[in-house]
């Protein structure tokens, strides 16, 4: 179909916008099995969102209806109060900040890879090995995940000890420590980067070599490329793996209380304190946190929303 | 005249102590039975290696022929309430019969509505202080905190919490948990305080001192398992004396391990037992209170490293074997032993909660 | 020329990305073999193959994980289709769904669950459908945000028009036309899922399933050089079912084409 290859043309072929506003298309003739438009489309919908209410919103009611709630059941507004204490608005502060910077890192990092594995070049089996790794990676995380950076990274880890003896350097002499924000970043980006990989090889994929050899043709640098066609088509893409690698780091708290031991005040620590912990105990408190959580992720997505629209209209350009 | 009264008062005492016995002897086997009709037990939060509660339950299974289904054995005690609550209407295995909470989880369970009281018939012999006096709740067993060490690692093994900050502990002593989260790890930040002057409800000196081990370079932000105190990444910890001499035994020599009562500062920690008010196996559980409190169940503990909470009465009838008393750390260790009590738990808590990241925890952004 | 450089700079990134990743696994690796004392010894994989449980519970979740990725795609599938071709406007509240399993604790949707289907007319508490149910819940963002990277990179609407315009009903278009061209999508999806499920631990404790995730928890409270033993045994073992569903996958139509479909 999109065998012209320039962009522009792409686009010219695409019948989508003008087939959705009802305007007669060539094919729109031959069109029979289409089904209900407008309001109707929506009832294709209603599985899914059977489900999702189900067993999604119905258990996570709990979440809205106890954060209203003080200990003794009572209506109160005192939960959301507390989350405007210092030490709490620090903590949101800090956990958008690991979910923001192991995103992009994760993000950049995993696509080199994933580019290096579909457009880089490389012999065939090593994509099916990365994209398998991906797989696996992608999910080692917690316990296990921080005890191997322990084990490498730590005062008697692997490099660590390696260094010393080898070459005489005393990493945490140099000022490294696992045990930090950057050290914490470093291990949450080894599930990001296999998660990046899995999700835009696909759109890799989608990127027709006739687009690049045709930009050389024309006396386009790689550069030049990358900025004018591979990124703009790829954005939408992007934005969306990004989104996705953010809210994965911003709900993951397992490895972080494993490896730092609360020493990093992230907002599900501080929701398990809580909830689980045998020191503290207001539930409702944990609800209200939960809650906060909700709705800065909901603000991601307006703006990622947001963000995807104006992109979509620099790609049309 | 008055001696035919008074024998025959005796015989009355005597009469009715025989029948009081046979109606407790009838009582449980009215109980065993029920217990067996009903089949199965659901616990949580009971780890094999805690207090040796792989032998109390698989004893317990085979004596009397009912399943013992376990729960979440990593669960904390607020997890067990909430299962509690969150099954009130589920007769399914997912709802626990029988909770093993921290002492002030039992008034909070009692206030929720969430526990039935059940007196066993070793009552008389647990001490007052420990128990609710309707029967809701009462203590099964304590253990101090002391350091757990590696020695293949540490040559010079710490005695006391001053030698914690010196220097050639640099990086070596990690908390076995958050002391926001867990029971073990905010009694540790107590009982540092103790050493260091403050009292049950002054915790300052406690986190001024873990403030200054901070400072020094020593105390490792990590949470310490076994795992990294094996590798040597945290080779110094502190645990309830019973998980760190069974943690001794598991390794059982690679790596070694020292476990040792700090010479000031002892901290014991007390838990408690009851019945959930919404168990699926009501009478399972009572045998199972029944046996946890037998002779038989309290040695069982002992033999967990664990001091079952009828200690004293056992040692009064003589019926501990010597070899088991032997592997306990001697008496005098828990000479100075502080039990907190639940206000003083409360307040406690609160306060290293609040403060905790301030006094230790570096500010992490400017990194 | 070009294509030399370029082959270098993969090269390069491929070989730090390789490093980054195997690094921390020799670590686990070579800690798990001090189960004895001052030799290399497999003694600790020993103790855990000796373990019934091991197997067990790894082919209980292996199946969750079976029925998960099939309810899963079943169901996000043909929405995200769906939702491309007729209805974008409900885009931005399924990308809203699509992100909330991330803010929701685990231990909040297991009880959740557990208290609102406890009581008839809906007791499945104690099926292993609620577990599966949750399960997709919990994968769901990144089922949906694969299908979508691939929707996206295939021209979706000019393919099913074209279909259909071919006189291809709604069945074949999808499992004849659409369907092979996001192979690469839907196998990402599955294996993010089987990682995902095969390693879960909250929602099959509280719901009291004999789940791979409460094993690997249990194995590792107390123990040193078990619980690394068992992390590597767990990562290969998940790897080798990934990359079986891969070869699998290879003999299915358009298994063939790795770079993308009817281009």
């Amino acid at each position: 179909m999109s065998s012209l290859p320039s962009k522009e043309g792409r686009e010219r072929v695409r019948p989508g916008r003008e087939a959705a506003a009802g305007v007669a298309h060539p094919l729109s003739a031959h069109r029979v099995k289409h089904g209900p438009r407008g309001i109707g489309a929506w009832i294709g919908l209603v599985p899914f969102f059977l489900f999702v209410t189900a067993f999604m919103l119905v258990p996570a009611s709990s979440i809205l209806v106890g954060s209203f709630q003080d200990p003794s059941g009572a209506f109160t507004f005192v939960n959301f109060l507390h989350l405007f204490r210092p030490n709490i608005l620090d903590s949101y502060l800090i956990t958008i900040k690991v979910s923001a910077t192991t995103a992009l890192l994760g993000g950049v990092l995993g696509f080199l890879i994933a580019y290096a594995i579909t457009l880089g070049g490389l012999p065939k089996p090593l994509r099916s090995f990365m994209s398998t790794f991906s797989g696996v990676a992608s999910n080692f995380a917690g316990v296990p995940l921080a005890f191997a950076f322990i084990a490498t990274l730590g005062r008697v880890g692997l490099v660590t000890v390696l260094l010393k003896t080898l070459f005489g350097i005393d990493l945490y002499d140099t000022g490294f420590n696992l045990y930090s924000f950057w050290g914490l970043s470093l291990t949450y980006t080894y599930f990001q980067i296999p998660l990046m990989v899995l999700i835009i090889v696909p759109a890799l994929d989608g990127m027709k070599k006739e687009w690049r050899e045709a930009s050389e043709n024309l006396g386009a640098s790689a550069l030049q490329y990358w900025l004018r066609v591979g990124i703009p088509v790829l954005l939408p893409s992007l934005l969306a793996a990004f989104i996705l690698l953010f809210g994965n780091a911003f709900g993951a708290y397992a490895t972080a209380y494993s490896l730092t031991g609360g020493l990093i005040n992230l907002v599900p620590i501080l929701i398990g304190a809580q909830i689980r912990g045998n020191v503290l105990h207001d539930p409702s408190l944990g609800y209200a946190l939960a809650f906060g959580m909700v709705i800065i992720m909901t603000v991601s997505i307006v703006a990622y929303s947001w963000l995807q629209k104006i992109s979509s209209r620099w790609v049309k350009q | 005249m008055k001696r035919l009264g008074i024998f025959l008062v005796m015989i009355a005492i005597a009469g009715f102590c025989v029948f009081a016995q046979s109606t407790s002897t009838k009582d449980m086997k009215a109980l065993i039975a029920a217990a067996q009709q009903e089949g199965q037990l659901t616990v949580i939060a009971l780890p094999h290696d805690w207090v040796n509660y792989g032998e109390m339950i698989q004893k317990f299974s085979d004596k009397y022929g009912i399943k013992v289904n376990e729960l979440n054995p990593d669960g904390s005690s607020a997890e067990e309430l909430e299962a509690i609550k969150a099954n009130k209407d589920n007769k399914g295995p997912q709802a626990p019969d029988v909770v093993d909470v921290g002492l002030k989880f039992g008034p909070e369970a009692v206030a929720d509505g969430l526990l039935a009281p059940y007196m066993v018939q070793t009552w008389k012999t647990i001490p007052d202080a420990v128990k609710d006096k309707s029967g809701y709740w009462y203590g099964d067993y304590y253990g101090a905190l002391a350091f757990e060490v590696n020695t293949d690692i540490i040559k010079n093994v710490p005695k006391n919490w001053s030698d914690l900050l010196k220097a050639d502990y640099k990086g070596k002593f990690a908390l076995a948990g958050d002391p926001r989260i867990s029971n073990q790890a905010f009694l540790t930040v107590v009982a540092a305080s103790l050493a260091n002057g403050g009292t049950l409800t002054n915790v300052k000196p406690g986190l001024d001192y873990f403030a200054k081990m901070n400072k020094a370079g020593n105390l490792v932000p990590l949470i310490a398992v076994t795992g990294t105190l094996a590798s040597g990444e945290t080779p110094i910890t502190v645990e309830w004396d019973y998980n760190a001499l069974a943690n001794r035994d598991k390794l059982a020599g690679n790596p070694n391990i020292q476990v040792i009562v700090p010479a000031t500062g002892v901290v014991a920690g007390i838990y408690v037992q009851g019945i959930s008010a919404y168990a699926p196996h009501p009478n399972a559980a009572r045998l199972w209170m029944e046996y946890l409190y037998s002779d038989e169940g309290q040695l069982i503990w002992l033999k967990g490293y664990g001091h079952p909470i009828r200690y004293g009465d056992l040692a009064k009838r003589k019926v501990i074997p010597a070899d088991l008393a032997a592997k306990l750390p001697p008496a005098s260790a828990y000479a100075k032993v502080v039990f907190p009590n639940l206000q003083e738990q409360t307040t406690e808590g609160k306060d290293i909660a609040d403060m905790w990241d301030q006094v230790v925890g570096a500010n992490i952004q400017k990194q | 020329m070009k294509n030399a450089s370029r082959r270098a700079f993969s090269w390069l990134w491929l070989v730090i990305g390789l490093v980054y990743f195997f690094l921390p696994l020799l670590a686990s690796f070579l800690f798990s073999l001090r189960g004895k004392k001052g030799v290399l010894s497999f003694v600790a994989y020993q103790h855990v193959f000796a373990d019934p449980q091991f197997l067990k519970t790894f082919t209980f979740s292996l199946e969750m994980a079976i029925f998960t990725v099939i309810v899963g795609l079943a169901l996000i599938v043909p929405t995200a289709i769906w939702v491309h071709l007729r209805v974008p406007k409900a885009k931005p509240i399924i990308e809203v769904f699509a992100l909330l399993p991330f803010v929701i604790p685990p231990v909040i949707l297991a009880f959740g669950l557990i208290r609102s289907y406890s009581r008839p007319p809906f007791a499945i508490v104690s099926s292993p459908a609620l577990l599966v149910a949750g399960y997709v819940i919990i994968a769901f963002p990144y089922i949906y945000r694969s299908v979508d990277a691939g929707l996206r990179s295939m021209d979706l609407r000019a393919l099913t028009e074209a279909a259909q315009s071919l006189g291809s009903g709604w069945g074949s278009t999808l499992f004849k036309v659409i369907l092979p061209n996001l192979r690469t999508a839907l196998l990402s999806a599955a294996f993010l899922t089987l990682a995902i499920v095969i390693g879960e631990l909250t929602l099959a404790v509280l719901l009291a399933w004999p789940a791979f995730g409460p094993y690997m928890a249990l194995v590792g409270r107390n123990l040193a050089y078990e619980p690394a033993a068992l992390a590597i045994l767990s990562f290969a073992l998940t790897w080798g079912s990934i990359g079986i569903i891969q070869a699998i996958s290879r003999g299915t139509p358009g298994g063939r084409s790795s770079l993308g479909g009817t281009h």
